[in-house]
């Protein structure tokens, strides 16, 4: 799959000629290419497989939009005259009268995209940036660049799930591991629950919860602390993204935290408190140190599932709500654009072995722990 | 070799030309599948051997299934700018001859085809390799207890928060909003397609006019979510599909109307798949799913109208038509005075367009 980020053989294979001939126009000199250009694209489009040219369709309409009516149209008119065995003197003028589009230089320049067996193109796509004329690399059109900012956005929103989840989890995952058995079952069974319940309902109950006419909402409003005009927008943004996260990784983190605690001796704060530690001390110089491993497990852990999230962020987010994993799903569904979907795993993928590498100088890989 | 497995052995003979037999149709699940199941399966010559398939729409599936040779899916219910990429790409298999000689003919002896036109649609290369199903609609909706005083009545009052305060319900992608704008910014509703296929700066406009309403927008991504949201008091309006819609008036009791004017017509096909393990089977329950009758019947269970234009006289005829004996026409978008103020989305300029105009949508919703 990772290889498609970088294919463009399939297309090469229906307009060999066609391509072979681009590259030789010079287009300093010549506004449109030259005659054997359209002569070799009329021949391509006439003798050529049905099927290969319309998967080549599908590719094409990827370097500018409107190049699958283009040629569907052209198709059309070349068999037409083929079968009226009415082949033209001139391919350029034939293909400038069945569309004018032909005679536009910027589908052609489009095409320089695809001329080669292997491109760059998907993972400049992937980070806002496209071909000019050229084959120079340059900014997307301004009113079209979604991916950086989709990217810093899932980044950001991930760390600050992971943050959350460490902050609410540690005392949870405390309390577990140093209450007694019968507190603690019952403890255990509240943060289960809600692990072993699907996810969409989970989504669905935050919703309810959060909406403006929703039970805080109603409560606060009720209570005289807001007022019915002020009540807060708590969901379909980011704070709604941010808080259903939280809530549904918040296990993720709880649990390898908890099974690190449990190993934990008591005596050891004792002991600390007994050389003459205040709490604090013996809490932050004894107990936390021997957490680490359980923190960067569950960080690890919930950073990485919150990365590729994109059913729960759709559901809560609003028009915040597309998170990278969002446009993954949308190209390998809907527009087929399996390279840009490659390459946006790639970086994806990158983005993890990144963190995975920072992790390990950091903290070491030896030091992950799930009890 | 135990008794026990023997006999699963020798039941797994017998059972699996049976299991094979059955035709599997992905399609979209919920009220929509089930109106299929009453509709088309249950009324078909052998109702157990076909067998419905949840999916969440795209081609995806389909190409990894043609791609890999492991075909599960006979038939595909999709909308029209996949019937035609799946076409065009042979994801779907090119079986024009057949519709031309087996789709059942309307009640004048017009071709399948002729019946689709006579209803407003255009061929396009989707037509060779499936059959139509039915339209469905991107419909604005409230609650009249929403609007004590003037109530809202087209699309210039979706998009004006001056005159009808309160929030607005849309949908995170671009298909059916643009037409919707366009409307609103004073573009005839049955010219919007033409427009913007053929007027450079078309697209800004649009974006210009969702432009006013942009502060004043809750987003959904689910079919269900607008019902929720104009229910809870969340909004004062949303757009919506217009199945639900009927679907909340007829069977929930609910008491919502629709700005009929533009709202956005869009078809949805079904599709055989290249390599369709039961290819016959599947082309016979296709003649069935096509016909008039069928298309007229699903209407009974859900509120979306024949792409069969002769589907409709069936309906009006035999009104009332719905559950529980209510008139069904009130509820359908393709009646001809709702027809004269919808747009019918072009499905090929959107093919053309739609990845690029999506990625315009996201960035001015994300900005």
């Amino acid at each position: 799959m990772l290889l498609r980020s970088v294919d463009d053989s399939q297309i090469n294979t229906v307009f060999p000629n066609t391509f072979e001939e681009y590259k030789k126009w010079d287009k300093e000199k010549d506004e449109l290419p030259p005659e054997e250009v359209y002569r070799a694209l009329f021949e391509e489009l006439a003798y050529g497989d049905k099927i290969q040219v319309g998967r080549a369709l599908t590719r094409m309409n990827y370097s500018k939009s409107g190049w699958k009516s283009l040629i569907k149209k052209t198709s059309r008119a070349i068999k037409k005259a083929v079968k009226k065995d009415e082949l033209p003197d001139n391919y350029k003028d034939f293909l400038i009268e069945a569309n004018e589009k032909w005679a536009d230089p910027t589908y052609w320049y489009a095409m320089g995209q695809m001329v080669n067996n292997q491109t760059s193109i998907y993972y400049w796509n992937a980070i806002d940036r496209t071909f000019d004329q050229e084959l120079n690399v340059v900014q997307q059109e301004e009113d079209r660049r979604v991916y950086v900012q989709t990217w810093l956005k899932t980044l950001k929103v991930s760390i600050y799930v992971t943050v959350f989840c460490l902050i609410l989890g540690f005392p949870v995952a405390h309390l577990l591991a140093n209450l007694p058995l019968r507190y603690s079952n019952l403890l255990m069974i509240f943060v289960l629950l809600p692990f072993w319940t699907s996810l969409l309902v989970r989504t669905t109950a935050w919703i309810v919860m959060l909406q403006q006419k929703g039970v805080i909402n109603g409560v606060l409003v009720w209570l005289g602390i807001l007022s019915d005009d002020g009540r807060i927008a708590m969901v379909y943004n980011e704070t709604g993204t941010l808080i259903a996260m939280t809530q549904i990784l918040l296990p993720f983190m709880i649990l390898p935290l908890y099974s690190v605690m449990r190993v934990i001796p008591k005596s050891h704060m004792r002991a600390a408190q007994n050389l003459g530690a205040k709490p604090a001390m013996a809490f932050w110089r004894v107990y936390l140190p021997q957490t680490i491993p359980g923190m960067s497990a569950g960080g690890l852990l919930v950073f990485v599932l919150a990365i590729g999230y994109f059913i729960t962020p759709e559901l809560v987010g609003g028009k915040d709500g597309k998170l990278i994993g969002s446009w993954i799903a949308y190209h390998l569904k809907t527009t087929l654009n399996w390279g840009l979907t490659a390459a946006l795993g790639a970086i994806l993928l990158g983005f993890m072995l990144i963190f995975y590498w920072l992790y390990n100088k950091i903290v070491g890989i030896d030091n992950i722990k799930l009890g | 070799m135990s008794k026990f497995l023997k006999a699963f052995l020798f039941a797994s003979v017998i059972f699996a030309p049976f299991a094979a037999s059955a035709v599997t149709v992905a399609s979209w699940g919920g009220a929509y599948t089930e109106s299929q199941q009453k509709a088309y399966a249950d009324t078909y010559s052998d109702p157990s051997s076909i067998v419905f398939e949840n999916y969440n729409g795209g081609l995806g599936e389909v190409r990894a299934q043609v791609e890999s040779g492991s075909v599960t899916w006979d038939l595909v219910d999709v909308l029209p700018g996949d019937a035609i990429t799946g076409c065009d790409e042979g994801l779907f298999e090119d079986i024009s001859d057949e519709i031309a000689a087996n789709a059942a003919p309307g009640p004048d002896g017009e071709s399948m085809a002729e019946d689709m036109e006579n209803n407003g649609l255009e061929y396009h290369s989707g037509w060779d390799c499936c059959v139509p199903q039915i339209f469905w609609t991107y419909v604005v909706f409230y609650d009249p207890d929403a609007f004590p005083g003037e109530k809202p009545d087209s699309m210039a009052d979706f998009f004006d928060v001056e005159k009808f305060p309160g929030k607005r319900g849309i949908h995170t992608w671009a298909t059916g909003i643009i037409e919707k704008a366009m409307v609103a910014d004073g573009v005839e509703p049955n010219a919007v397609p033409t427009v913007l296929e053929k007027q450079t700066g078309a697209l800004d406009r649009a974006f210009e006019k969702l432009d006013t309403i942009k502060d004043h927008v809750v987003f959904w991504s689910s079919g269900s979510k607008p019902l929720e949201l104009v229910k809870s008091g969340e909004v004062v309006m949303a757009i919506a599909y217009n199945g639900r819609v009927g679907a909340a008036n007829l069977a929930e009791g609910e008491n919502f109307e629709y700005i009929w004017e533009g709202q956005v017509l869009d078809q949805e096909y079904l599709c055989l798949t290249t390599g369709a393990p039961n290819r016959e089977a599947a082309l016979d329950f296709m003649w069935h799913a096509s016909t008039p009758e069928a298309q007229a019947e699903q209407a009974k269970y859900i509120t979306y109208g024949p792409m069969r234009a002769s589907g409709i006289p069936i309906i009006v005829n035999n009104e009332p038509w719905g559950p529980g004996g209510v008139d069904i026409m009130p509820h359908m978008p393709n009646t001809p005075e709702r027809l004269a103020v919808s747009i019918v989305s072009d499905p090929q300029w959107w093919s053309d367009n739609g990845a690029e105009i999506n990625e315009r949508y996201a960035a001015w919703m994300g900005n």
